[in-house]
C-alpha cells in the first residue's frame, strides 16, 4: 500500500528545490486519495475540493520542513485532514455524512449471473447500512483502513489519534460488524 | 485479512466518492503567487489587541505595548504579555502527544541519562518538522505536574528552516531567565502557568494550545529541547546537562 517511495522521494526531493512542476506531479500522484480523505470528513465534495487545494499550497510552503527520506503520504494527509476539519468546523456542520454505493459500480470483467449479483448487492448493501451505523469515530476508522486502503501510520497522520486509538476502534468496529452481520471468519 | 475486510476492501471500491477534479495547475498558480504573510503572525496581533483592550479595561496607560518583554532562542519565542489567552488546562491522555514513537525513533532521540528510559515516547509529524515527547509518569522524586498530569515531558523538536517550533506567553506571575546549559543557549519560565502555543498554520494553534507548568528551553544545535515539570531550575538543568 505504501505506494511508491522512491518516486514520492525523488519528486519531494526536487519540489524542495523549487521544483513546481515535479510538485505538480505529486499532487497529481495523491490528488484523489486527498479529495476522499477530505470528503470523509468534511461530508462535503466543495469543501473537500477547498481543503485539498489549500493543503497542497500549505504542503508546498512547508516541504523545508518536510523530513527527507520520511514518507509523503502521511504528512501530506495529516495537512490534507487539518485542512478539512477546520472547514467542517468553520461551516458548523454536525450531520454525518452517509456513504453510499455508486449508481454503476465498477464490474470486475466478468458478468455475475443475476442472481448472483442481486445476492452480492444485497450484502453489500446490508454491510453498507452496518457500516454507517456505527458509531462515527469507528465508522472513519473503517473509512480509512478499508475504504481509503491508508496504513496504520497514514491513519493515525489523518485522523489525529494514536496508534494505539486507531487500532482499539478498528478493532471495535469489526467486532461491531461481525456481530451485526453474524460473519463468522 | 479476514472475510470481513475483504468485503469491506470491496465495499470501499464501490463507494460513491465526488470526482476529484485535477486542482494541480489551480495549485501552481497559487504558487506563483507570493505566500501571504503567516496567518500566525494575524493570531499573534489579535491576541495584542484582545490584551490592548483588557489592558485598557484595567486603566494601564494606553501607551503600554501588549508584549512586555521578548525572549527569543531560535526555535522558540517566549513573550510576556498582560495576559494569558484563554487556553486549556490538559492531562496526560489529551496531551495530543501523537503516535507512539518506534524504538528505532527512540534510539536516535536524545534522552536525559539521570532519567533513563521514558515511560513512554510519542512522536508527531507537525507542519513545522517533528516533534518527539518523552514521557515520564510521577515517581518519588518527580511529583505529578497539575498541567499534564505526568511527572516529567521532555519534547524534542526538529525540523529544518528558521522555525519558530513553539511560541509562550508568560504574564507577571512568571520568572524567564536567559541562562546557558553547557555551550547551549537556554530559557528557564518558573512561577505561574503559561500558555504554550504551538507555531503552526492556523487551528494547529489551537488545537495545541495548552497551559505548562515550570520549563526549561534549550537550543541544542538544530533540535529544540523542552523540559517541563513540577522542577527546579537546578533540577531542570541538571536533567538537560545529562541528554546524550
Amino acid at each position: 500500500m505504501e505506494d511508491r517511495p522512491l518516486a514520492d522521494d525523488d519528486l519531494v526531493a526536487r519540489a524542495r528545490q523549487g521544483d513546481t512542476r515535479a510538485y505538480a506531479l505529486l499532487v497529481e500522484e495523491h490528488q484523489t486519495l486527498a479529495m476522499r480523505t477530505a470528503y470523509l470528513l468534511t461530508g462535503s465534495a466543495a469543501d473537500a475540493e477547498d481543503a485539498v487545494q489549500e493543503a497542497f499550497v500549505k504542503a508546498y510552503r512547508a516541504l523545508g520542513r518536510f523530513r527527507p527520506g520520511s514518507p509523503f503520504r502521511p504528512w501530506l494527509l495529516a495537512i490534507v485532514a487539518n485542512e478539512a476539519r477546520n472547514r467542517r468546523r468553520s461551516a458548523g456542520r454536525r450531520e454525518r455524512l452517509a456513504l453510499r454505493a455508486a449508481e454503476d459500480p465498477l464490474s470486475g470483467g466478468a458478468v455475475p449471473s443475476p442472481e448472483a449479483a442481486l445476492l452480492a448487492a444485497e450484502r453489500r448493501d446490508e454491510l453498507l447500512a452496518a457500516v454507517n451505523e456505527l458509531r462515527e469515530e469507528d465508522r472513519l476508522a473503517i473509512a480509512c483502513r478499508y475504504f481509503l486502503g491508508l496504513s496504520e501510520e497514514e491513519t493515525v497522520s489523518a485522523l489525529g489519534w494514536r496508534r494505539g486509538t486507531v487500532k482499539s476502534r478498528t478493532s471495535r468496529a469489526l467486532d461491531r460488524l461481525r456481530e451485526r452481520l453474524e460473519v463468522n471468519v | 485479512m479476514t472475510e470481513l475486510e475483504r468485503a469491506l476492501v470491496l465495499l470501499g471500491e464501490e463507494l460513491a466518492f465526488p470526482a476529484a477534479p485535477d486542482v494541480s495547475e489551480r495549485v501552481l498558480a497559487r504558487l506563483a503567487e507570493p505566500p501571504p504573510r503567516r496567518r500566525r503572525r494575524a493570531l499573534v496581533a489579535a491576541l495584542a489587541v484582545l490584551a490592548v483592550a483588557v489592558g485598557a479595561a484595567l486603566a494601564v496607560p494606553q501607551a503600554r505595548t501588549a508584549i512586555l518583554e521578548l525572549f527569543r532562542l531560535r526555535g522558540a519565542t517566549v513573550e510576556r504579555v498582560d495576559t494569558l489567552p484563554p487556553v486549556p488546562m490538559r492531562t496526560a491522555a489529551a496531551l495530543d502527544l501523537g503516535r507512539e514513537a518506534s524504538s528505532e525513533e527512540l534510539e536516535a532521540a536524545l534522552v536525559p541519562a539521570i532519567l533513563g528510559e521514558p515511560d513512554a515516547a510519542y512522536v508527531s509529524n507537525e507542519l513545522y518538522g517533528t516533534r518527539l515527547t518523552l514521557v515520564y509518569g510521577p515517581g518519588a522524586r518527580v511529583p505529578e505536574s497539575p498541567y499534564t498530569g505526568v511527572g516529567i515531558l521532555v519534547g524534542e523538536f526538529a525540523g529544518e528552516g528558521a522555525v519558530r517550533f513553539v511560541e509562550k506567553m508568560v504574564d507577571a506571575g512568571s520568572r524567564v531567565e536567559v541562562l546557558q546549559v553547557g555551550p547551549y543557549p537556554a530559557l528557564w519560565i518558573e512561577g505561574g502557568p503559561h500558555a504554550v502555543l504551538f507555531d503552526g498554520e492556523t487551528r494547529v494553534f489551537e488545537d495545541h494550545g495548552r497551559l505548562a507548568g515550570n520549563t526549561l528551553l534549550v537550543e541544542r544545535n538544530d533540535v529544540l529541547v523542552r523540559i517541563e515539570g513540577e522542577l527546579t531550575r537546578e533540577r531542570a538543568i541538571e536533567i538537560a546537562e545529562s541528554l546524550e
